[in-house]
C-alpha cells in the first residue's frame, strides 16, 4: 500500500477531525452538571441522563423508534431477498421499471414522500396508525436494502447452488443451505442500514407520526424548537453509544467490509 | 452394453444449434472424455447430461431408464465444475457430507463414508477447514470427494483441471484416473487440452462447431484422425497437400510439389487431391542428399527431452521433432535430409477445405 505524503496525512485529520468532532463535544456536553448547553469544566454529571428517563415522553418514543425500525427493517430485508433475486437473475418483462421503483424513493425528497404518506393516510382513514408509520419506512429503507442485496447476488457463483441441487437437494433446501447463507453479509448489511435510516428518519416522520406514535427524532426536534438543553445532548449520546455498539457487534460477526462493501 | 445413452441429442438455442446429433454410448465404468475447442458444444452436452440446460430434442437414457426430462436432483450425478462450486461457509468435511445428508444417510455411516472419501483424495487431515483455506489442488479434491461420496452411476466432470498450474495439473491427471479406476465410476469428463484428455481416457469424443467429428480410443485418435482439423486440433502436424499420379492395390503415389511420394491406400483415383498427414516425430532427419526430399534447418526450439525443427525445402516449412539423445543439435542453417516411411502417412481425402483453422483459431 502506498504512503501518504505529509499534505494527504494533514487532509485526512481534518476530514476525520471535522466528522468526528461535532459527535464527541455533544456526547461531552451530555455529562455536564449545568442548565445551559456547555462542556462540563466544573466537573462530571449524570443529571441529564437521569432527567431523559425521568421524561416518560422520550421514553416512549424511543421504544416506538426502536420497535418501528425494528419492524420496517425486518420487513424490508423479508420483501427484498425474492425481489432482488427475481431482478439480478431472472430476465422478465417490466424488471428495469421494477428495479428503478424499488430505488425511487432515493431520489424523492422526504418532505415531499412526507406530505404525500399524509394524504394517504388520511385518504385511506389511518392517521396515526403504527402500522401505516411502519409501511411508510419500509418503503423508504428498501433503496438501501436492494442496492447491498443485488451487490450480494450479482456476485455470486450460480454452480455452487447447480451443485447442491446435483447432490440432491430441493429447491427449498437449496435456498436455506446455500443461497441464504452465502448472500448473508449482504442482508445483515442491508438489514442494519434500513435500521439505522429508520431509526433517525425525521423529515417525513414529522408529518405522518400521531402523539402516540411519536419517535424519538421527532420528540427531540419538537422539544427542541421550544428549548435548548443539555438533555438534548444526552439523548444524541445514547443514540450514538446504541449505534456504535450495533456497530461493532457486526464488525466483530462479519468485518464491516464484507457487509458494506459485498466482499466475499 | 451402454450404461448412459445419448441419442441425437440437439440443443439450440434461438436459431443457432448449440449441439446436434450427439450420439454417444458409456459403457459402465468406462472414462470417455469430451474434447473440442471452446464453443464446440461440449459443456452444453455435459450440462444436458446433468440437467441444467434443457434438451431441445433426442433422449439420455442412464441404466435404461429416460432421464432426458428428469430434475437435476432426481438424477444422483455426481459433479465437479471447473469453479469447484464449494459450499463456502461449510467445512470439508460438511461440504462432503452434504450429499448424504440429502439422502438421509444416518449419521453414523455419514461420518464413515466422509471419511472414506476424504482419505481417497488425500484429505482426511483436513476435515475441519473452511474451502477459503485449502490451494486449489485441494479443492479440486473436495469437489471430487463430494461428487463420489454419494456413489453417483455416472461422474461428470467440467474441466476439472483447467485452474491448476501445469506440474499440479500433470499429477492431479494421474491421480484423477488411479481414483475412477478405484471406484470404477462411469466417468463423462470435458476438457479443451488434448493432453489430458489423451492421458486418462479409454475413449475421446472429438467436437466441432457442436457435433462429433470422431470417437475413439486416444491412440487412434493421434494416429488415424479423421479430419484435418483433428489432425491440427489434436497435437502438432505436417499438412501436405498433393495430388494422385497413379494408383495400385494397396498403395498410390502421390504428386507433392512434383515429387512422387509413395502412400498406403485403396480406392485412389488418379489425379484426386489428398492431403497427407505426418507427425512431426515422425519425420527423421538424415544427411544431405539422402531422404525423401531435401531441406535447410531454419529453426529450432528446445522442448527438453525433444528438439522441435523448423526445415525449409520444396514442401515448405515441415515440422520435424528429434529425441534428445545426449548428441550436440543441428545448427540452424544446416542442410539436412527429411526421411520418413509410407506407413506412418495418413492420407485425407478431398484435399485442403477452403477456410481451412489455423492453429490460432484453434487455442
Amino acid at each position: 500500500m502506498a504512503r501518504n505524503g505529509p499534505v494527504a496525512l494533514i487532509f485526512h485529520t481534518l476530514v476525520v477531525l471535522f466528522m468526528l468532532a461535532p459527535l464527541a463535544i455533544v456526547c461531552l456536553v451530555a455529562f455536564t452538571p449545568e442548565n445551559t448547553l456547555s462542556l462540563p469544566t466544573r466537573g462530571v454529571s449524570l443529571r441529564w441522563f437521569q432527567a431523559v428517563f425521568a421524561h416518560p415522553d422520550f421514553v416512549q418514543s424511543f421504544w416506538n423508534s426502536l420497535w418501528l425500525a425494528l419492524l420496517a427493517a425486518t420487513l424490508s430485508v423479508v420483501a427484498a431477498v425474492p425481489a432482488a433475486i427475481a431482478i439480478t437473475r431472472y430476465e422478465f418483462r417490466g424488471r428495469e421499471f421494477l428495479n428503478a421503483l424499488f430505488l425511487s424513493p432515493l431520489i424523492i425528497p422526504h418532505l415531499v414522500l412526507g406530505v404525500a404518506m399524509l394524504r394517504l393516510f388520511a385518504l385511506v382513514g389511518a392517521t396515526g396508525s403504527f402500522g401505516w408509520l411502519v409501511a411508510s419506512h419500509v418503503v423508504i429503507v428498501t433503496p438501501y436494502v436492494m442496492r447491498l442485496l443485488i451487490a450480494a447476488i450479482s456476485g455470486f457463483d450460480r454452480s455452487v447452488e447447480q451443485a447442491a441441487y446435483s447432490l440432491g437437494a430441493s429447491d427449498a433446501t437449496v435456498f436455506r443451505r446455500v443461497t441464504l447463507p452465502m448472500i448473508l453479509p449482504g442482508v445483515t448489511g442491508g438489514w442494519l442500514i434500513a435500521f439505522i435510516n429508520s431509526f433517525d428518519e425525521l423529515t417525513m416522520s414529522i408529518f405522518i407520526t400521531s402523539p402516540s406514535t411519536v419517535t424519538l427524532p421527532v420528540r427531540m426536534y419538537m422539544y427542541a424548537t421550544e428549548s435548548i438543553d443539555p438533555m438534548m445532548a444526552a439523548v444524541s449520546a445514547l443514540v450514538v453509544a446504541l449505534t456504535a455498539v450495533a456497530v461493532l457487534l457486526l464488525d466483530r460477526v462479519y468485518g464491516l467490509d464484507r457487509v458494506l462493501v459485498g466482499q466475499h | 452394453m451402454s450404461f448412459l445413452e445419448l441419442r441425437n441429442v440437439m440443443k439450440r438455442y434461438g436459431s443457432l444449434d448449440a449441439v446436434r446429433d450427439f450420439t454417444l454410448s458409456v459403457k459402465r465404468g468406462e472414462f470417455v472424455s469430451l474434447l473440442g475447442p471452446s464453443g464446440c458444444g461440449k459443456t452444453t452436452t455435459l450440462q444436458m447430461i446433468a440437467g441444467f440446460v434443457e434438451v431441445t430434442a433426442g433422449t439420455i437414457q442412464l441404466d435404461g431408464r429416460d432421464i432426458t426430462r428428469a430434475k437435476p436432483n432426481s438424477r444422483g450425478l455426481g459433479i465437479v465444475f471447473q469453479s469447484y462450486a464449494l459450499f463456502p461457509h461449510m467445512t470439508v468435511a460438511d461440504n462432503v457430507s452434504f450429499g448424504l445428508e440429502m439422502r438421509r444417510v444416518p449419521k453414523a455411516e455419514r461420518a464413515a463414508r466422509v471419511e472414506e472419501a476424504l482419505a481417497l483424495v488425500h484429505l482426511d487431515k483436513y476435515a475441519g477447514r473452511y474451502p477459503r483455506e485449502l490451494s486449489g489442488g485441494q479443492r479440486q479434491r473436495v469437489a471430487l470427494a463430494r461428487a463420489i461420496v454419494i456413489r453417483p452411476p455416472v461422474l461428470l466432470l467440467d474441466e476439472p483441471l483447467s485452474n491448476l498450474d501445469a506440474k499440479l495439473r500433470e499429477a492431479m491427471q494421474f491421480e484423477l484416473r488411479d481414483i475412477q479406476r478405484k471406484v470404477g465410476t462411469t466417468t463423462v469428463m470435458v476438457t479443451h487440452d488434448q493432453a489430458e484428455a489423451f492421458s486418462i481416457s479409454d475413449r475421446v469424443v472429438v467436437m466441432e462447431a457442436g457435433r462429433i467429428t470422431q470417437i475413439d480410443q486416444p491412440y487412434r485418435i493421434y494416429e488415424h484422425p479423421e479430419t484435418e482439423f483433428i489432425s491440427r486440433f489434436v497435437g502438432k502436424t505436417n499438412l501436405l497437400p498433393g495430388t494422385v499420379t497413379a494408383s495400385a492395390d494397396g498403395g498410390a503415389t502421390v504428386s507433392l510439389a512434383g515429387i512422387p511420394v509413395p502412400v498406403h491406400g485403396d480406392g485412389l483415383g488418379g489425379g484426386e487431391a489428398v492431403v497427407l498427414c505426418i507427425r512431426p516425430e515422425k519425420l527423421r532427419l538424415t544427411a544431405p542428399g539422402q531422404g525423401r526430399v531435401p531441406g535447410q534447418v531454419s529453426d529450432r526450439f528446445f522442448l527438453g527431452s525433444q528438439w522441435l525443427y523448423h526445415v525449409d525445402g520444396p514442401l515448405g516449412t515441415l515440422m520435424a521433432v528429434s529425441p534428445n539423445d545426449g548428441e550436440p543439435p543441428l545448427e540452424p542453417g544446416a542442410p539436412v535430409g527429411v526421411d520418413w516411411s509410407p506407413r506412418v502417412v495418413r492420407l485425407l481425402r478431398g484435399g485442403l477445405p477452403a477456410s481451412a483453422p489455423t492453429l490460432e483459431e484453434l487455442e
